[in-house]
């Protein structure tokens, strides 16, 4: 037996639509997804309920200009128990300028086979 | 003698209805556009929304606010158009004169056609007047979000955030990143004002519980915050006597909405809409003052960029068509809010218009609805769209494709 919910009721966070999505186990113990208004929905609802993935974003200061943040998020969502230790390694970036918009400031994060990108030109 | 400065069209403001509306003007064939920005960068409030969830429907990717900022910062940069950054417009008038200054001095500037693009600000703690001392630590989210993001700062170390805006929901997660502890989100309305998946991926995502029905009716500390009393409100959102509970913290964040920033409109005449905060507008963007136009967040308020910067598109089109020459009779069909609807826009229509879309917000949360758009003498229906749930968090859109000679009302049924 599973010890998932038999029913879970989220919201799609995929754009502002915001879909109430019900999920059901079926007879078979498969997952049947309710109220999606578009096809991402399912395979959302899927990974939301059996592996939830994030996407983080923060800022860094930037080595070599006054006072100027590099803002950094990650090149793809990974799963949530992930984002607080990117988060330390991002906290230790202290990158020197030039940083230009989509510059890999992290390879592969702690594996994940997700960069930490910036965000944001500055010098 | 002053000398004045000529231009087909000025757009006033550089952030994503702003940008969007330079090179709108420019695409529809306008010979000179001047971008005047007040800040140092163009972006806007986009700079320090460095969250992702931007783009999704401009670019079809969901990207972070200074990545959306830059994109359309180098469309407007390849484009002629004349880009001052550091430039203040002081005063607008009627006939579109502006008075502005900036790192070239004092000056005045003749435009054909001007487009309002100046955005929102935040309401603050004397707008919904918060008993209590004045210590500090009391932000608005979007001040905290500027002094966190771009400036490095840490603003505290236990937060309580009043009111579930959008800002304040994204704050809640970005302190939890930065190590403040958020002690819950107090929303005075039976339903949070932001965005669902800001609810769920903001505050659910990291256990900060969300209060409905509450609010802070005291702020206590000397120096520093050092607590605040909330209380759950009645219907009337009056607090409830008994409730109050006290809620140790050194930092208030104030998420309880946004007004659109419109002391120049007022300036040049501009009629503006009560329920909206921004100028009445036809179904070209254009306000009460002919050749003046209005879009993004001072016209009123989105809760998604793309949105801001497809009406700044539209308007500066538009203004550039104004500038060439090209005249809409008046806005003489009014569009009113029906039922269930807080507002619908434009509020004008010219008597003949085809293919109008609205923005429209509705009142409450609502299921099963449908939207109609009817005739006021006739009652016939122009549209009807259906949606299985409406959130007063979005906004949506209608559109009716027929010819309108009649006065419209827009309303929604459950």
């Amino acid at each position: 037996m599973s010890d998932l919910p038999a029913l879970d009721r989220l919201t799609c966070v995929l754009c502002p639509v915001g879909c109430e999505l019900e999920v059901r186990r079926d007879a078979t113990g498969e997952l049947e997804i309710h109220g999606n208004q578009c096809d991402k929905g399912v395979p959302f609802a899927i990974e939301e309920v059996l592996h939830p993935k994030r996407n983080l974003a923060t800022s860094v200061p930037v080595r070599g200009t006054p006072a100027k943040m590099a803002s950094v998020r990650l090149s793809g969502p990974v799963p949530r128990e992930f984002v607080f230790p990117i988060l330390a390694e991002i906290a230790k970036l202290r990158p020197e300028a030039p940083v230009r918009r989509g510059q890999v400031l992290i390879a592969d994060v702690l594996g994940t086979g997700v960069d930490v990108i910036a965000t944001r030109t500055v010098g | 003698m002053e000398t004045i400065e000529a231009h087909d069209v000025v757009v006033i403001g550089g952030g994503p209805a702003g940008l969007a509306a330079a090179l709108g003007a420019r695409r529809a064939g306008a010979g000179g556009v001047l971008l005047l920005e007040r800040e140092r960068t163009l972006g806007g409030i986009l700079n320090q929304c460095v969250h992702d969830g931007f783009g999704l429907f401009l670019y079809k990717e969901t990207i972070s606010g200074p990545e959306y900022a830059e994109r359309l910062i180098e469309d407007v940069v390849r484009e002629p158009i004349k880009v001052e950054t550091g430039a203040m417009v002081l005063d607008l008038t009627a006939d579109r004169v502006l008075r502005v200054n900036s790192r070239a001095g004092y000056r005045l500037v003749k435009a054909k056609s001007v487009v309002l693009a100046m955005g929102c600000r935040e309401r603050t703690r004397g707008m919904i007047e918060i008993p209590g001392t004045r210590p500090a630590g009391i932000f608005t989210a979007g001040s905290a979000q500027n002094l966190v993001n771009l400036q490095n700062l840490r603003i505290g170390n236990q937060a309580v955030i009043l009111g579930s805006g959008d800002i304040g929901l994204i704050m809640a997660r970005r302190l939890t990143f930065e190590g403040v502890a958020v002690k819950g989100v107090f929303e005075i309305l039976p339903w949070a004002s932001g965005l669902e998946r800001n609810v769920r991926q903001c505050l659910m995502d990291f256990g900060i519980p969300l209060e409905l029905r509450s609010t802070v009716v005291e702020i206590r500390g000397r120096d520093r915050v050092e607590s605040v009393v909330v209380a759950k409100v009645d219907d009337r959102l009056a607090p409830v006597a008994g409730t109050e509970s006290v809620i140790p913290c050194d930092t208030l964040l104030l998420s309880v909405g946004l007004i659109p920033e419109n002391e120049l409109s007022k300036r040049a005449g501009v009629e503006l809409s009560p329920i909206t905060g921004g100028a009445v507008v036809d179904q070209t963007l254009m306000t009460s003052a002919p050749g003046i136009f209005s879009c993004g967040n001072v016209l009123h308020i989105h809760d998604v960029a793309d949105w801001a910067s497809f009406e700044g598109f539209a308007a500066g089109e538009r203004a550039a068509r104004y500038a060439a020459g090209e005249r809409v009779a008046g806005g003489t069909v009014r569009i009113s809010a029906g039922p269930n609807v807080k507002y619908a826009l434009p509020q004008f229509l010219t008597s003949g218009a085809a293919g109008v879309e609205w923005s429209f917000r509705v009142a409450r949360p609502l299921r099963n609805v449908q939207v109609l758009v009817k005739g006021k003498a006739t009652e016939k229906v122009y549209s009807r769209k259906k949606f299985g749930r409406l959130l007063p968090s979005e906004l949506q859109k209608i559109k009716v494709r027929q010819t309108v000679k009649e006065d419209l009302e827009v309303s929604c049924h459950e």
